[in-house]
């Protein structure tokens, strides 16, 4: 029975991939692609990894296909004439490439199906080590304790996107009017409901993360669906100026990160050492902070935000 | 199976009656108005008896008003997602059909 819902799901993934690539009408390929996020969201779950199939669903299908939403009606207000069709010059070299890759892959998969971990395996280490840091969940002991240079360097990545985004957007464009021109009054009520929801589950998963399924890229991406909510019914209007609220936030995962990473070979520790639970916490929630401001801002591709005239 | 397990399965299989009823809706129904009315049946009836059934698997007071909450989110989502498309395809018609007149 399991059996067949992973087949099921293989299987509407390989479909739903070949129709993004193939299909030649753009809004087809873009709404397929969200489908596809949220099917690759339920792989994951059924790949017992929680964490991911969030991250998946919210980033990967949630963001990602907002983004590609509005570029895409960017695309219809900048050439209202031409209909969205991408050109269906396929190149010879589609087909082989398509099954070599396809072939690697089976290839690679059949060697992993039967491959027993070694007895140094990362992951062993990390479950027997586990009990020392005070946390529950080993993706997020990997994250902050074990490898967390690496993290430190996905916060700055992040940074680095948005100034790239910046340097790539022309100045003095006007920022896209996301909102409608004029609003139905349900939807400041359903904004009153959801919006609070969103930062309680933030803030849920965010708490959750240290012995649950959770944690800051999670909740930065649930807090940055909310902003996107915002800034498509005009409560947030894009801004040429960045304030100085979005600046900490922006900054407030990287610097944090990186001062008490510092501040602990003070002490003895070695670098970017946790000092304790406390600081995993704190961590997080400026990373979460700065997760969902640089996405937000990514999305609405603007240097800043500010409240809008209603 | 116990008694439980049976009004379960009856509620989880009605609710994906509701949802390939809505889906077919979709597919065939001719214009916007129709498949909204389609879709927003399974989005309502169909989500209730799933989070049904499952609340009567899982048997736990929790898991219950965890599943009510999901319940409500998606009514709320659904019914101002329905009505924005509706409006918006209201508004297309109306300025289709001034712009007819008008060449006329």
């Amino acid at each position: 029975m399991s059996l067949a819902v992973d087949l099921l799901i293989a299987a509407a993934l390989i479909g739903l991939a070949v129709q993004v690539v193939v299909g030649g009408v753009l809004f087809r390929a873009i709404v397929l692609f969200i489908v596809f996020g949220l099917t690759m969201a339920l792989a994951w779950a059924r790949l017992a990894a929680p964490d991911l199939a969030m991250a998946e669903a919210a980033i990967g299908a949630g963001l990602t296909g907002a983004l590609m939403l509005v570029a895409y009606r960017r695309l219809i207000e900048i050439n209202p004439d031409k209909p969205a069709r991408t050109e269906r010059r396929r190149s010879v070299l589609a087909l082989p490439v398509a099954i070599l890759a396809s072939a690697l892959v089976a290839m690679i998969g059949l060697a992993a199906i039967g491959l027993e971990p070694a007895p140094g395996f990362a992951g062993r280490a990390v479950m027997d080590e586990l009990d020392q840091t005070g946390l529950g969940n080993p993706i997020t002991g990997v994250l902050l304790v074990f490898r967390n240079l690496d993290t430190l360097l996905e916060i700055a990545v992040l940074l680095a996107a948005f100034a790239a985004a910046r340097a790539v957007t022309v100045p003095g464009a006007s920022p896209l009017p996301l909102s409608n021109r004029s609003q139905s009054p349900l939807v400041g009520a359903l904004l009153a409901i959801i919006v609070p929801m969103t930062v309680l589950v933030a803030a849920h998963l965010l708490r959750a993360g240290g012995h649950a399924p959770g944690g800051a890229f999670q909740a930065g991406a649930v807090l940055a669906a909310s902003g996107v909510l915002l800034a498509l019914t005009g409560k947030l209007v894009p801004s040429a100026e960045t304030g100085l609220l979005l600046r900490l936030g922006l900054l407030a995962g990287l610097v944090g990160f990186s001062l008490v990473g510092l501040i602990v070979t003070g002490f003895g520790l070695p670098l970017l050492a946790m000092p304790g639970i406390w600081a995993i916490y704190a961590i997080e929630t400026a990373m979460m902070l700065s997760i969902a401001v640089a996405l937000l801002l990514l999305f609405t591709g603007s240097a800043g935000l500010r409240r809008g005239a209603d | 199976m116990s008694p439980r397990e049976w009004l379960s399965l009856v509620l989880l299989i009605a609710g994906a009656g509701f949802y390939l009823a809505g889906t077919m809706g979709m597919l065939r129904f001719p214009d916007v108005f129709c498949r909204l009315h389609a879709l927003t049946k399974a989005d309502n009836l169909g989500l209730l008896l799933i989070c049904s059934g499952l609340a009567v698997l899982a048997a736990s007071w929790q898991t219950t008003a965890l599943l009510g909450i999901i319940w409500l989110l998606g009514l709320i989502a659904a019914s101002v997602s329905a009505h924005l498309i509706a409006r918006h395809a209201l508004r297309e018609q109306q300025s289709t059909r001034s712009q007819s007149t008008n060449i006329r």
